[in-house]
C-alpha cells in the first residue's frame, strides 16, 4: 500500500514536471512599443481571441501566431485553451462576420521574432530557446 | 437548373484568387493591412419521399450552392471597416442573387464597449450569425428547428447598429454583451415568400424593424457557455391574396413577431455538446380587398417552438464524427403526435477535412411529420403535389472550401 501511494506521489510529481517544462518552453514577447513588462494570463488569452486589444497600461497590441508546431499547440493550450483546429475555427467565425481579421501568421521563431521587432504593437511567443533580440520579453503571471 | 450553374460558377471564382494565393489574400494600402476571404460551398440531396427545401431531391438534386467574399481592413486602433458579399441557390431559393451580406464600420473603444452600425449580422442563438459558414460547423444542414434555411432572411441581419463588449470576470469567466436595433432586409427570393404563395398569397416583399439582443456567459464553468437571445421583428408586407372561393385581390399581412432563444454549449478538446431551445409567437392579420368597401380580415397566430440537442467528437485531425437530433413544433399547443404538427430528425455525420481549406460531409437524416403548410420548414405543398408522407429519409452531401 505503502509502495502504491509512493507512485502515485512519483507520477504526480513527474507530471507536475513535465507541464511547467511545456510552460517554461514558450516564450511571450513583444514589440518595444508595448510598454508593460508583464501580462496577465486573462489579457494574454483576450488579445489572442481578439477580445481585447490593448493591455492594461492602455498599450495598443496585435497578436502574432505561428502556423503550427508544438510551440503553437503549447502556447494554445496553456493560454488559450484552444486546441489548433479550433482556433482556426474560432477566427474564420469572426472573419466571416466581420469582427476581426486573421491575426498575422508565421512559420518560424525566427521570423515571429523578426516581425514583432519591426511591427508597433505586436505581440507573439516562440519556444524558449529562441533569441529574442530586439524584442521585450513579457512575463505572464 | 441556370441559377445554379451561374451561382456555381461565380462561387468558384470567387474563391479563385485567394486559392491561386494558395492563402486568404492581403495587400497594403496606405500601410493598412487590408484581407480579403472567401468560402463556398455545393451540396447534393437525396430524399426517398417527399421532396425537400423546393429542390428535387425525391430524384436527388446539386440544387443547393452558396459562397461569398470578403475584405476588411482596420483604419485605426479601434476602427475596423469590412464587407461581404454573398450568393446562394437553394432550390428556387436565393436564385444565385449576390446580396450584401455585411458592410458595417465597427468602433471598439473598449473591450466592454463597441458600436457597429450598417449591415451586421445578428447574434442571435449559437449558430444564427455564423450559419452560412459551412466550415465552421460539423453539420451539412444545421438543426431546421433552430436555423432554418428557407426562413435565413428573417433573422440573418439587420440594418442599423449594436452596441456589445465582453466583461471579463476573471475567475468567473466573462459577459459578452450584443443589443442591436435596425431593418430587416427583404428577400423576395426565400421561403416566406414561397412557401405562402400554396396559401394564396403573393407577397411583394416582407420587410420590417429589428431589434433584440443577446447575453452569453462564457466559462463560468470551464468550458461551457451558456445565454439567452431575444429578437422582436414586426413585419409588414403587401402583395396579392387570395381566399378561396373569394378571387385574387390586394392585401396585406402585418405581424408581430417574437424569438426567443436559450442555448448552451460545452467544448473541450475534441468534444463538443450543443443544445438550443427556441420560441417564435407570432400574431398576424391578413386583410383581403375584395372590394373597395369590403376588406376581408384573417388572423393567424402561432405558437412555435424549436430544439435540438447536439454532440461531435473530432476523432483526428481529419476525421470528425456527430449527431444530433432536433424537434420542432409548429404549434405547441395543438396535438403533437400528428405528422402535421412535428418536423422531428435525428442527423448523423461524418466530417472529413481533406485539407485545412476544404471539406466533405457526408449526412443521414431520418426525419418524422413535416409540420403544417404556414410551417416554411422545408416541406411545401407545390413541391409535393401527390401529398406529403410522414418520414423522409434523406441523404445530404456537401463540401466546402474556405480561404
Amino acid at each position: 500500500m505503502k509502495y502504491r501511494q509512493l507512485l502515485c506521489v512519483a507520477a504526480a510529481t513527474s507530471l507536475l514536471a513535465v507541464s511547467s517544462a511545456m510552460a517554461a518552453d514558450v516564450k511571450v514577447i513583444a514589440n518595444s512599443s508595448v510598454g508593460a513588462a508583464s501580462v496577465s494570463a486573462d489579457e494574454l488569452k483576450g488579445v489572442f481571441l481578439a477580445t481585447k486589444t490593448s493591455l492594461s497600461d492602455g498599450s495598443h497590441v496585435e497578436p502574432v501566431v505561428l502556423k503550427g508546431g508544438a510551440t503553437h499547440e503549447a502556447f494554445l493550450k496553456e493560454y488559450v485553451g484552444k486546441t489548433d483546429s479550433a482556433f482556426e475555427t474560432y477566427y474564420r467565425s469572426l472573419v466571416f462576420t466581420g469582427k476581426a481579421s486573421m491575426p498575422k501568421a508565421l512559420a518560424s521563431d525566427g521570423d515571429v521574432v523578426a516581425y514583432v521587432a519591426k511591427t508597433k504593437g505586436a505581440i507573439g511567443y516562440v519556444s524558449g530557446g529562441t533569441a529574442t533580440e530586439g524584442v521585450k520579453t513579457l512575463e505572464v503571471k | 437548373m441556370h441559377s445554379t450553374i451561374k451561382t456555381t460558377l461565380l462561387t468558384a471564382l470567387v474563391c479563385a484568387a485567394p486559392a491561386v494565393m494558395h492563402a486568404q489574400f492581403d495587400f497594403t494600402v496606405d500601410g493598412r493591412q487590408v484581407q480579403v476571404h472567401s468560402f463556398a460551398s455545393q451540396g447534393f440531396m437525396y430524399s426517398n419521399d417527399n421532396n425537400y427545401m423546393t429542390m428535387n431531391t425525391s430524384q436527388g438534386s446539386f440544387a443547393m450552392t452558396d459562397g461569398g467574399v470578403n475584405v476588411s481592413t482596420s483604419l485605426t486602433d479601434k476602427f475596423r471597416v469590412g464587407a461581404q458579399a454573398y450568393d446562394h441557390n437553394v432550390g428556387v431559393m436565393g436564385k444565385g442573387r449576390i446580396t450584401l451580406d455585411w458592410a458595417y464600420g465597427d468602433y471598439k473603444l473598449k473591450s466592454w464597449f463597441g458600436i457597429r452600425a450598417g449591415k451586421v449580422k445578428t447574434v442571435f442563438g449559437l449558430y444564427n450569425d455564423t450559419q452560412d459558414i459551412g466550415s465552421l460547423h460539423t453539420w451539412a444542414l444545421l438543426p431546421q428547428s433552430a436555423y432554418p434555411i428557407d426562413l435565413r432572411a428573417s433573422t440573418i441581419a439587420h440594418v442599423g447598429g449594436d452596441i456589445y463588449g465582453t466583461i471579463d470576470f476573471h475567475k468567473l469567466g466573462d459577459l459578452s454583451y450584443t443589443v442591436y436595433a435596425g431593418s430587416r432586409p427583404d428577400d423576395p427570393t426565400g421561403g416566406y415568400t414561397y412557401g405562402l404563395k400554396a396559401l394564396g398569397a403573393y407577397l411583394n416583399g416582407v420587410t420590417g424593424t429589428q431589434a433584440g439582443a443577446d447575453l452569453r456567459w462564457n466559462n463560468l464553468i470551464k468550458d461551457v457557455t451558456f445565454g439567452a437571445s431575444f429578437m422582436d421583428s414586426p413585419m409588414d408586407t403587401t402583395g396579392t391574396m387570395q381566399m378561396s372561393p373569394l378571387p385574387k385581390s390586394p392585401g396585406t399581412i402585418q405581424a408581430d413577431d417574437y424569438h426567443t432563444a436559450y442555448y448552451v454549449s460545452y467544448k473541450s478538446g475534441s468534444l463538443t455538446v450543443d443544445a438550443e431551445y427556441r420560441i417564435e409567437k407570432i400574431w398576424s392579420t391578413m386583410k383581403i380587398s375584395i372590394m373597395p368597401t369590403m376588406v376581408v380580415s384573417s388572423p393567424y397566430n402561432t405558437d412555435a417552438c424549436g430544439s435540438y440537442g447536439a454532440v461531435a467528437y473530432r476523432i483526428s485531425k481529419r476525421l470528425e464524427l456527430g449527431t444530433y437530433r432536433s424537434w420542432f413544433y409548429p404549434t405547441w399547443t395543438e396535438n403533437r403526435s400528428l405528422p402535421s404538427s412535428h418536423i422531428t430528425d435525428q442527423v448523423v455525420t461524418a466530417r472529413v477535412d481533406l485539407a485545412k481549406f476544404w471539406d466533405l460531409k457526408i449526412e443521414g437524416h431520418f426525419m418524422d411529420g413535416y409540420g403544417n403548410p404556414q410551417s416554411l420548414r422545408g416541406f411545401y405543398l407545390q413541391d409535393n403535389p401527390d401529398g406529403l408522407k410522414p418520414k423522409t429519409n434523406m441523404l445530404v452531401i456537401r463540401t466546402g472550401w474556405n480561404f
